[in-house]
């Protein structure tokens, strides 16, 4: 079948009983005073609105996705739909979606829009673009290099536009945007592999912070090798095949290691990679998107477990590329069964 | 042809057999689009809207450099089109350029949220909605500001309320049947495209808080729209405004009802 | 889903998505075969107010919505072609193919566009296109000598273009001339067209598929629109914004179902390539950056990138695109339960809501 298409369930007309006495009474959630103090000390799962009063006791501090209105200046109402978040005295509202929103340490993939003159403008799917200056980055030839005009002028040739590069986030400005570095050997440009986009997904999904945002994922065909995953905090994803040197480079002395990682480290062009690598690759995306489609967060533990049940799922019931529709809905019942 | 408001005193039930504080049939959905930062579908009887959001996202240099008021809060830039089919008679598009109606209409949907924004959390960004009127069928700019609500809300941009946005129209003054009484001059909510073609009515939208009618009233209720363009007794206008507020809230209501639901859903759908 | 989304892909990623693609059997990023296409969800008949109407999502977030409105125009003299025959009293005059153009107007709105941009203005030349070389749509909106139907297909994309929206537009407008419906002619002759009250007894413009089981002949179908590209020696259907950006040529091909049930190539357009756009990637061995092999000299880098043949550093595509795969693509397309026809069957299935 070259084709499948879905009957519209989003914007299908309801059904005829959808009368003003439903939408009150579905509510029992309600009420003039929420429980705080009941609260679980992570998250509520009740769905706050805009506007709604959150409380008005004055014992609490409020945080992100809150205000206190104007009028008596001691109720604290959400600004955004999503859930209530408490952290000892301080209550959040978590919206159920968002941009991201820059944290100092968040491992990011980011995208060049633009060269400036000593810095690059990155999109990290925030809603300003982030800063990457010239003095963030590991100039080629040993960190202690002092940086020249010769590189201002070559700056094009470390990134350039179009060009993904996997950084930190080091400092914020004023304004909320985000001052990324890649002085580490982990980070810099990406290579050997596909990118991937699951933002806009909040309360939950998407990519969420955890432990570890790369990691290595053994694949289940022989000749696929290893795959390495790294899950930027803003949703942006990049799958590529690990780099076998990897191993090498530790027994190299450590001032060697600066310069053989910045041999290739601003470097384009891709390693051989076999076609069942690149399969796999396609694979974990399907695996990712199919997550991100179930509204399921992306992790580490998320993806290897979607991956396994691809993999069982091949075995079980025949071998399918296209991880869509259903075959997409069988993995994320999976992984959320395991959980 | 004029609208025969004739038998409305005799059951009080008007053209479409609602009574005069009824609301069509109301329909909402968020995120329907994955594209974009925000999106919504409204259905306000036959009148039908979808709304997408972009953005907060960065301020593109273009053309003339922003104000400072520009850059210390968020920008929010409304394009509203009116599809060509969304009439009884299909529109002829000029070229290029917007009606004079539909320049209003943006612009008036752009101030009633450039105040309910929390904009400086934003500063020096925009956010680009885009309506689209697929179908007119009466409360146009109300679907509109309702849609426009909905869609930041999905997109997760911060307000103090949300705005909720109706008609109000009044009888008796339409079909040269006035004088009929005190009777005849009933307020009548939420007005289909016949009834807005024949009655005077306004549009009426205000700032309130999610929950029950935003909690204590008084506090909650702000009028942040009314737009009037037809004329009519000035005495009508106190109960048609207090019409509007009830008919208001209870938008309100269905707002908040289908925010939660949809909400309740991409919990449910999550690892815990 | 990007914020910048028209931004190039990085070198590296163009040259891995080409090479992926180049392989045999094609690699695609998502998995799907060569003539598979995205699920998409589609309905028909939305909206109360128009003849006809739909709307489709694509898988990645882009929709369309298309409103097909009918009004009854009088017939310009010289839009017809006299008859041999005049004394058949009947049917006197023919559509002229040529100005019959003017016959129905397809407008297209893409946010943040002005209708007057090139885009919007070649996707619906070439929407336009496709539907007269069909050239039947033109028989079947005259009403009388005098008189004819003139349809405004309204074309709204509700999504920023991320990808080239040709596909979309097309099988979205395909949808909704599906479930046009024209009222019921009462009159007779060439008299003033007087139109039946009963919406339930308007006519389809195009007969619905399950209407034609007694007769042998096939319902014609409007045409739709497919995106082919090629990689390498790969031919790939519905490509998605990554496939299309590495792709060595992009082609659109109308095709539609005749009177046989052949398909059948209705217009032919190639479309620039995204990726003739993109710059190389540096080859390791030629990278400043490494700072050891500043000297090599401009024709030896010259030969070290025609060398690696664009399989490890991104090279743009050059050249064409040859006779032979282009009449492979379009053999494809229109092959007896081929490609054209199951895209053509699965929309013919969408209800009406």
């Amino acid at each position: 079948m070259a084709i499948t298409i879905l009957a519209p369930a989003p914007a299908a007309p309801p059904p005829s009983q959808h009368h003003l006495e439903d939408v009150t009474s579905d509510d029992e959630d309600e009420g003039e005073a929420m429980d705080i103090d009941s609260l679980p000390s992570h998250r509520s799962t009740t769905v706050i609105t805009p506007g709604e009063k959150i409380t008005d006791d004055v014992q609490w501090m409020r945080g992100h996705g809150t205000y206190i209105a104007p009028i008596d200046e001691v109720t604290i109402r959400s600004t955004l739909a999503g859930t209530l978040q408490k952290t000892n005295k301080l209550l959040s509202v978590v919206p159920l979606r968002a941009r991201y929103n820059p944290e100092i340490g968040d491992l990011v993939i980011g995208r060049v829009v633009e060269v400036q003159s000593r810095r690059w403008k990155v999109d990290v799917a925030a809603p300003l673009l982030a800063n990457l200056p010239l003095s963030s980055i590991n100039l080629p030839g040993g960190t202690l290099r002092r940086r020249t005009s010769v590189d201002e002028l070559n700056i094009r040739s470390f990134f350039c536009e179009g060009e993904l590069i996997v950084a930190e986030v080091q400092s914020l400005f004023q304004d909320g945007s985000a001052s990324l570095h890649t002085r580490s050997l982990k980070y810099g440009k990406l290579r050997n592999g596909y990118f991937l986009s699951v933002i806009g997904q909040g309360g939950g999904a998407g990519v969420v912070r955890s432990k570890r945002q790369i990691f290595t994922l053994q694949t289940a065909r022989r000749s696929g090798g290893e795959l390495q995953i790294t899950l930027g905090v803003n949703g942006y994803i990049w799958i590529a095949k690990h780099a076998e040197d990897a191993e090498m480079e530790k027994e190299v002395g450590i001032n060697r290691l600066e310069e053989q990682a910045s041999s290739a480290m601003y470097s384009s062009q891709n390693d051989d990679i076999g076609p069942d690598t690149r399969r796999e690759i396609a694979r974990v995306a399907g695996c990712i998107r199919a997550l991100m489609q179930g509204g399921v967060k992306v992790d580490e533990e998320t993806v290897r477990r979607a991956y396994d049940a691809c993999v069982e799922l091949d075995e079980v019931e025949g071998e399918v590329q296209y991880l869509g529709g259903e075959r997409g809905d069988a993995i994320v019942e999976i992984v959320l069964r395991g959980s | 042809m004029p609208l025969d408001t004739s038998t409305y005193h005799l059951a009080h039930l008007r053209l479409d057999g609602r009574r005069w504080n009824e609301l069509r049939r109301f329909h909402a959905l968020l995120s329907t689009q994955a594209s974009a930062d925000g999106s919504s579908y409204l259905e306000s009887g036959n009148s039908k809207v979808i709304c997408t959001v972009t953005g907060p996202s960065e301020q593109r240099r273009s053309g003339a450099p922003a104000s400072n008021a520009q850059r210390d809060s968020a920008q929010i830039i409304v394009d509203i089109s009116l599809a060509g089919f969304s009439g009884v008679d299909r529109r002829k598009t000029a070229r290029g350029s917007k009606d004079r109606k539909v320049m209003e209409m943006q612009h008036c949907v752009e101030e009633c949220f450039g105040g309910v924004v929390l904009g400086h959390l934003y500063p020096h960004s925009v956010v680009q909605v885009n309506v689209a009127v697929l179908s007119q069928d009466g409360g146009v700019l109300a679907a509109c500001i309702n849609a426009v609500g909905l869609a930041l809300v999905d997109a997760g941009v911060p307000m103090m309320g949300y705005v909720a946005a109706v008609t109000v129209g009044s009888t008796g003054t339409g079909g040269g049947s006035g004088g009929e009484g005190e009777d005849a001059d009933d307020p009548v909510l939420d007005l289909n495209g016949l009834e807005e073609n024949e009655l005077p009515f306004l549009t009426l939208a205000t700032v309130g808080g999610g929950g029950d009618g935003g909690g204590d009233a008084g506090e909650g209720d702000k009028v942040n729209v009314l737009v009037m363009e037809t004329r009519m007794q000035m005495a009508k206008l106190e109960s048609m405004v207090a019409v509007g507020l009830e008919g208001c809230k209870r938008v309100r209501a269905l707002l908040d009802a289908a925010v939660k639901g949809h909400g309740k859903k991409v919990l449910e759908g999550k690892v815990g | 889903m990007a914020p910048y989304a028209n931004l190039p892909l990085s070198p590296a990623e163009l040259s891995y998505l080409y090479s992926s693609l180049a392989q045999d059997p094609p690699i695609r990023p998502d998995g799907r075969s060569a003539t598979q296409f995205r699920p998409l969800i589609a309905e028909s008949n939305i909206l109360p107010s128009a003849n006809g109407s739909a709307r489709i999502c694509f898988i990645d977030g882009t929709e369309a919505v298309v409103g097909v409105k009918a009004e009854v125009e009088q017939t310009h003299e010289n839009h017809l072609v006299a008859q041999n025959d005049t004394r058949d009293g009947e049917r006197t005059g023919r559509p002229d193919p040529s100005s019959a153009g003017s016959w129905f107007e397809i407008s297209i709105e893409i946010p943040g566009l002005r209708d007057d941009d090139a885009l919007p203005v070649f996707l619906a030349a070439m929407l336009t296109e496709a539907l007269l070389g069909d050239g039947e749509l033109t028989l079947k909106l005259r009403i009388n000598n005098r008189f004819h139907w003139r349809l405004y297909i309204d074309v709204l994309l509700l999504s920023q273009p991320l990808s080239y929206p040709l596909p979309l537009l097309s099988l979205t407008t395909h949808l909704s001339l599906l479930s046009t419906r024209l009222p019921a002619l009462i009159s007779e002759g060439d008299e003033d067209p007087l139109f039946s009250d009963d919406w339930e007894a308007s006519t389809f413009l195009y007969t619905q598929p399950n209407s034609n089981a007694a007769g042998k002949l096939h319902q014609s179908k409007p045409p739709i629109t497919l995106l082919v590209i090629s990689a390498g020696e790969n031919i790939i259907f519905d490509p998605s914004r990554d496939e299309l950006a590495v792709a060595e040529a992009v082609v659109a091909i109308s095709i539609r179902q005749n009177l046989l049930g052949h398909m059948e190539v209705v217009a032919l357009r190639t479309i620039d390539a995204p990726s003739r756009l993109t710059a190389s990637g540096v080859p390791r061995s030629l990278d400043a950056t490494t700072g050891t092999n500043a000297s090599v000299s401009n024709a030896d880098a010259q030969a070290l990138r025609e060398e690696d043949e664009g399989q490890s550093v991104w090279r743009p595509p050059r050249g064409g695109i040859n006779r032979a795969k282009l009449s492979q693509m379009m053999a494809t397309a229109t092959m007896e339960n081929g490609i054209g026809q199951e895209v053509m069957g699965g929309l013919a299935g969408v209800q009406g809501s």
